[in-house]
C-alpha cells in the first residue's frame, strides 16, 4: 500500500515538473495552407516556399522560434476547410496564410471566425473575402483590382473597343462586373461579351464571334488551361494581329507551359511581380531562385509579406493573443519586398498597394529564366482597389 | 446572323465532332468485341497527346512522324493493357473491367504528371499546317481542315475494313457471338487484343491531333470521357455509324449551341441525351443485344 | 455469380468488444476529431451504396448526385428557414428522393453498361445545373454559413458533439440497412442480382424492386450529404462531382461490395489513407489509384471479406 501510494507521488510529482516546462513551451506557429498536389502544384509551392524562407531567417520571437505548419488542400473547397480544422484545433495554430481558390477560402474564413483566430486571405480573389468577419484579412490582389487596374489603364492606352470572353463562374463573373464598370468610367466600349465554361478546349466559336465585332482589345476574363487555349485559338484564326490581347490574370507557368510566343506581346494585371521597381526585389528574386530553382510569383511574395507582417505586429503587439495582434496589423503601413508601400485597411481588413500593368516579353528579348514581363504602368492603390463600404458590408468589433 | 458566320460555325463543328467521332469510335468497337466500357479511353487519348510532345520536343522529331507513331505507340500500350489486365477480368461480369480501366485512368494520369510534371507543356501547329485556306465564302483554318480530312479518311477505312476484309468479318462476327467464332477455330482473344489495340491507337490519334490546340496536361483526358460516353450513347454502344453520327450531332450541337444559347452551350447535349434515353434509349443505332 | 450471400452478425461475438470502443473513441484516436465524423458520413454513404450495387448489382457511377442534392438541400433549409436541425435533414432526404425518383425511373430503363453510363452523365448534368444556378447554389464558391442549430440544450458547436449525433445516426443506419438486407425484400434483391429472367419469370416486378434499392440507397447517401454540410459549415460544389460518385464506388470494392460491412470499413479506411497520406505525400491520388487497380484485379471480395477469410477459415 505505501509503496503504491509513494509511486502515485512521484507521478504527480513529475508531472508538476513538466508542467511549466508545457506552459512556457508555446511559440508562434504559423499554418500554410496551399495547392501542393494535383495539376495547380506548380502554381502552389510557391507560397509555402517562401514563407519557410521568412521563418527560417527571422529568428526568435516571443523568446521562441516561430514554427511552421503546411498543409495541401489539393484546390478542394472541402480538404480546404478540413485542413483549417485541423490548424485551429489540433496544430494550434495562431494564423493560418495563403489558401487558393476563393470558394476554399471562404471557408476557411469562416472557420477563422469560428475559432476566433487570425486568417490572412492572400491567394484567393474573391471581394467576398473583403470585410467578411473581424478574423480575415484580404491580403494580395482582389478580382476588383484586377479587373479595375485592366480596365483604368487599359481604356486609356490600348483603344476604345473592347471584347471580352469570361469563363462562366464566379470569378469570371465578377471580374466581367468591375472590369465594364472601370471601362464605362473612362469612356470605353463594350462591344461585346461570351460566357465559356471552365474548361473549355476549343475556343473557336467564341474567337470567331469576337473578330466578328472587331474590337480594339480582346479581354480574357480567364486563367490557367482556359487562358492558354483561348489564346492558341485567338493566335490561329488571326485575331491576335488585328487586336491587342489582356488577360486578367497570367502565370508564368502557362508561359512557360504553352510556349511565349503564344502570349507575346500580351498585357496582364498583377499584384506584383519578380521584376517590380521595388527596393528588396531582386535579392528576395535571387534568393528564392538560389533555394528552389525558380522565380517566385505574386503568390509567394504575397503570402511573404502577409506572414512578415504578421510577425512584425506580433513583436509590436507584444504578445501573440489574436485580439491584439490584429489590431497591430490594422491601419499599419508597411514596406517590403512586396509592397512599397503596403496599408491594411482597418475598416474593411483590405491590405491596399500599387497595382501594376505587365506586358509578356518577345522570346528574343528574354534574358534569364522566368524573366517573361516587363513592367509598363502601374495604378495608384486607391483606384485600383474598391471603396470602403463597396460592398455594403461593416465589420463588427470584437 | 450572317450566313458567313453559321457557316465557320457549322464547319468548326465538325472539325470539333471529328475529335469526337476518332474517340467514339474507339470505345464503341471496344464495346461492341469485348463488352469493356474503357473508362481509360481520355486517358489514352492524354498519352496520345503526350507521345507527341515526347517525339517532338524531347526527340526532335518533326509532327508527321509523331501523328503517324504516336497512335502506334498507344495502341501498344492498349495491347499491353489488354492482354496482362483486363483479360484476367473477363470471366467476370463486364463492370468489373469498368471498374478496372477506372483505376487504371486514375493511374495513368498520376503516373505522367509524376513523370512529367502537373504543368501544361507546349506543342505548336506545324509550318505547314499554319494560316488559313480562302474557300471563297470564309477563312478556314489549315489545321482543322486537315483534321477533317483525317477523320473522313479514317471512317471511310474503318467502315471498309469492316465491311470487305476477312479480318474485318471475324470482328463483326465475334462481336455478335465471340463463343460461336471462338468454337470455329479462331483464336478469339488474339482478336480481343487486336480490337483493343485498334480502339486505343484511335484514341491516341484523337490526342496526338489535338495537342496542337488544346494545352497539353495530364487530365485533359477527363472532360472529352463524358462528353463521349454521351456521343456512344446517342449514336448507340457498338454502332460505327452511330459514333460517326453521334460525334456530329455532338460537335455540332456544343458550337451551335454556343451561337443561339450561349449559357446552356454545355449542357444541351445532357438534355439532348435525356431525350434520346426517353424516346429511344438505345440511340438511333444500338442493336438492342447491347442493351445488356 | 457468387452464392446469394447474407451477412450475418458479425460471426465471431468476440468482436463487438473491440469494436464498440474504437466507435466511441474514434475521435480521439485519429489525429484530429473532425476526422472521424468524416469516415463516418462517408461510411453511411457507402452503407446504402452498397445495397444498390452489391445487393442488386447495378453500378451507379452517379451517387454523388444524391449525396450533393442532400448536402444542399439541408444547407438550405438550415440557413433560410432557420430550420431545426433535424427537420433539415429531413428535408434534404426529401429533395433527394424526389430527384433520385426521376432519375431512378429514367436510369433503370437502360440495362447493364448503359445504366453506369446514364447515371454518369446525369451526374455531369446535375453538376452543371448547380454550377449554373449560383444564385442558389453558390455556384463554383459553394453554398457557405451552414449553421449548427442546436438539439434541444444540447449545442453541437464542438466537432466532438458532432461526432455523436453523425454516430448515433450510423448507428440507426446501420439496424436500417441491416432489417432491409436480411428481409424478404433484400433477399430478392440478391436474386434479382444473381439472375434477372430468372426473378421475372417468378413473378417479381423487378423494375419495381430496382427503383425502390435506388430510392433507398439514394436516402442514405442523401442523410450522409447532409451531415457533410453540417460537418463543413458549408457544401462545396465538388460534393456533385463524378470524381465523388467514383470515391463511392472505390470504398465499395476496396471494402468488398455485398457484405454491408465491406464498404463501411472501405469508407473509413479510405477517408483516413486520404489523410493520412496527403500528409506525407504529394502523390497520394497516384497511391490510391493503385490501391484500387489492385483491389479489382485481386481482392475481388474486398480487403474485410479476403481478410476474414484468411483469419477465420484458414484454421
Amino acid at each position: 500500500m505505501r509503496g503504491k501510494i509513494i509511486i502515485i507521488g512521484m507521478i504527480c510529482f513529475l508531472f508538476l515538473l513538466r508542467a511549466p516546462y508545457a506552459l512556457a513551451k508555446d511559440p508562434v506557429k504559423v499554418g500554410v495552407i496551399s495547392v501542393l498536389s494535383g495539376p495547380l502544384a506548380v502554381v502552389g509551392k510557391g507560397e509555402p516556399d517562401a514563407i519557410k524562407m521568412l521563418i527560417e531567417g527571422y529568428g526568435p520571437l516571443l523568446g521562441e522560434k516561430v514554427e511552421l505548419v503546411i498543409k495541401d488542400h489539393a484546390y478542394s473547397p472541402g480538404l480546404a476547410v478540413e485542413r483549417a480544422k485541423e490548424l485551429y484545433e489540433k496544430d494550434k495554430v495562431d494564423v493560418i496564410i495563403g489558401c487558393p481558390n476563393s470558394a476554399a477560402a471562404l471557408g476557411v474564413s469562416d472557420q477563422a471566425a469560428k475559432n476566433k483566430k487570425l486568417f490572412i486571405s492572400t491567394d484567393a480573389g474573391t471581394c467576398d473575402l473583403i470585410a467578411r468577419n473581424p478574423y480575415t484579412i484580404k491580403w494580395n490582389y482582389n478580382d476588383y483590382m484586377l479587373a479595375t487596374t485592366v480596365g483604368l489603364w487599359g481604356a486609356e492606352h490600348l483603344g476604345k473597343r473592347w471584347y471580352t470572353i469570361t469563363s462562366d463562374y464566379a470569378w469570371g463573373h465578377d471580374l466581367l462586373k468591375y472590369f465594364t464598370a472601370a471601362l464605362k468610367k473612362k469612356g470605353g466600349e463594350h462591344v461585346g461579351n461570351d460566357m465559356v465554361a471552365v474548361g473549355t478546349a476549343d475556343y473557336s466559336p467564341y474567337i470567331l464571334k469576337a473578330a466578328k465585332a472587331n474590337p480594339d482589345v480582346l479581354v480574357l476574363l480567364n486563367v490557367g488551361k482556359d487562358a492558354v487555349n483561348s489564346t492558341k485559338a485567338a493566335v490561329e484564326y488571326g485575331l491576335k494581329k488585328k487586336a491587342k490581347i489582356v488577360h486578367a490574370l497570367l502565370f508564368e507557368v502557362d508561359i512557360k507551359g504553352a510556349g511565349i510566343d503564344i502570349f507575346e506581346g500580351d498585357y496582364t494585371a498583377a499584384s506584383w511581380n519578380w521584376v517590380a521597381p521595388i527596393p528588396g526585389v531582386r535579392k528576395f528574386a535571387d534568393q528564392f531562385y538560389e533555394r528552389y530553382g525558380d522565380r517566385p510569383i505574386f503568390m509567394a511574395a504575397g503570402g511573404y509579406s502577409a506572414a512578415l507582417q504578421y510577425l512584425e505586429a506580433v513583436k509590436k503587439a507584444g504578445t501573440k493573443e489574436q485580439v491584439p495582434v490584429i489590431k497591430a496589423l490594422l491601419n499599419h503601413t508597411f514596406k517590403d519586398i512586396f509592397a512599397d508601400p503596403g496599408f491594411v485597411r482597418a475598416e474593411d481588413h483590405l491590405q491596399l498597394a500599387k497595382s501594376y500593368l505587365l506586358k509578356v516579353k518577345k522570346a528574343s528579348d528574354v534574358k534569364e529564366k522566368e524573366d517573361y514581363f516587363e513592367i509598363i504602368g502601374s495604378v495608384a492603390a486607391e483606384e485600383a482597389n474598391p471603396p470602403v463600404g463597396f460592398f455594403g458590408r461593416k465589420i463588427g468589433g470584437f | 446572323m450572317d450566313i458567313q458566320f453559321v457557316f465557320i460555325q457549322l464547319f468548326n463543328g465538325l472539325a470539333l465532332g471529328s475529335f469526337y467521332i476518332l474517340l467514339s469510335l474507339g470505345l464503341t468497337i471496344i464495346f461492341g468485341m469485348l463488352g469493356v466500357v474503357n473508362f481509360a479511353h481520355g486517358a489514352l487519348y492524354m498519352l496520345g497527346a503526350y507521345c507527341g510532345y515526347t517525339l517532338v520536343q524531347v526527340y526532335s522529331g518533326n509532327f508527321w512522324i509523331a501523328v503517324i507513331l504516336s497512335p502506334l505507340i498507344v495502341a501498344l500500350i492498349g495491347i499491353v493493357m489488354e492482354s496482362t489486365l483486363l483479360r484476367k477480368l473477363y470471366d467476370l461480369p463486364h463492370f468489373y473491367n469498368l471498374l478496372l480501366t477506372f483505376g487504371l485512368m486514375i493511374f495513368i494520369e498520376e503516373l505522367i504528371q509524376i513523370i512529367y510534371s502537373p504543368m501544361g507543356k507546349p506543342f505548336n501547329t506545324p509550318k505547314e499546317l499554319l494560316g488559313s485556306i480562302d474557300l471563297g465564302f470564309m477563312l478556314f483554318p489549315k489545321y482543322r481542315l486537315f483534321i477533317l480530312g483525317i477523320t473522313l479518311f479514317l471512317a471511310i477505312g474503318i467502315w471498309l475494313f469492316m465491311g470487305k476484309t476477312k479480318l474485318g468479318a471475324i470482328i463483326r462476327a465475334g462481336t455478335d457471338d465471340s463463343e460461336m467464332v471462338d468454337a470455329l477455330g479462331i483464336d478469339i482473344s488474339k482478336i480481343f487484343t487486336l480490337v483493343f489495340g485498334m480502339g486505343a491507337g484511335l484514341a491516341g490519334l484523337a490526342g496526338v491531333l489535338a495537342a496542337p490546340l488544346q494545352n497539353i496536361f495530364p487530365y485533359m483526358g477527363m472532360g472529352i470521357l463524358t462528353e463521349t460516353f454521351v456521343v456512344v450513347i446517342i449514336g448507340g454502344m457498338g454502332s460505327i455509324f452511330g459514333s460517326i453520327l453521334g460525334g456530329i450531332i455532338v460537335g455540332e450541337l456544343i458550337t451551335m449551341g454556343v451561337i443561339f444559347w450561349p449559357p446552356m452551350a454545355n449542357t444541351l447535349i445532357y438534355i439532348f441525351m435525356a431525350a434520346v434515353l426517353l424516346l429511344r434509349p438505345r440511340g438511333f443505332f444500338g442493336r438492342v443485344k447491347f442493351f445488356e | 455469380m457468387g452464392k446469394l450471400r447474407m451477412p450475418s452478425l458479425i460471426k465471431n461475438r468476440w468482436c463487438l468488444v473491440w469494436l464498440i470502443p474504437l466507435f466511441i473513441f474514434l475521435p480521439f484516436l485519429t489525429p484530429h476529431h473532425s476526422l472521424a465524423s468524416e469516415m463516418l458520413i462517408f461510411a453511411i454513404f457507402a452503407m446504402g451504396y452498397d445495397i444498390l450495387f452489391g445487393y442488386t448489382g447495378l453500378l451507379s457511377f452517379g451517387h454523388a448526385i444524391f449525396f450533393g442534392a442532400g448536402a444542399y438541400s439541408s444547407g438550405l433549409i438550415l440557413i433560410k428557414l432557420q430550420a431545426p436541425l433535424l427537420v433539415g435533414l429531413l428535408g434534404g432526404i426529401f429533395v433527394s428522393l424526389v430527384i433520385a425518383l426521376v432519375v431512378g425511373f429514367l436510369s433503370i430503363r437502360v440495362k447493364g453498361i448503359y445504366f453506369v453510363m446514364v447515371t454518369l452523365a446525369f451526374c455531369q448534368m446535375f453538376y452543371f445545373i448547380a454550377l449554373k444556378w449560383s444564385g442558389l447554389t453558390g455556384g463554383d464558391n459553394g453554398l457557405h454559413g451552414v449553421p449548427r442549430p442546436s438539439i434541444g440544450p444540447i449545442h453541437l458547436d464542438s466537432e466532438i458533439r458532432l461526432y455523436y449525433l453523425v454516430l448515433m445516426l450510423f448507428v440507426l443506419c446501420l439496424f436500417l440497412a441491416l432489417r432491409i438486407v436480411r428481409s424478404p425484400f433484400g433477399r430478392a434483391l440478391q436474386s434479382l442480382k444473381s439472375n434477372e429472367d430468372r426473378a421475372k419469370s417468378i413473378g417479381f416486378n423487378t423494375n419495381h424492386f430496382k427503383l425502390i434499392s435506388f430510392l433507398i440507397s439514394a436516402f442514405f447517401g442523401a442523410l450522409a450529404g447532409g451531415l457533410y454540410a453540417l460537418h463543413l459549415n458549408f457544401v462545396p460544389l465538388e460534393t456533385l462531382n463524378i470524381m465523388t460518385s467514383g470515391d463511392v464506388v472505390i470504398m465499395s470494392i476496396i471494402g468488398g461490395i455485398g457484405t454491408l460491412y465491406g464498404p463501411i470499413f472501405g469508407a473509413m479506411l479510405l477517408v483516413y489513407l486520404k489523410n493520412l497520406l496527403s500528409a506525407w505525400t504529394e502523390q497520394w491520388n497516384f497511391i490510391m489509384g493503385i490501391l484500387f487497380v489492385t483491389s479489382v484485379l485481386t481482392l475481388r471480395r474486398g480487403i474485410l471479406v479476403e481478410v476474414k477469410q484468411r483469419l477465420f477459415h484458414k484454421r
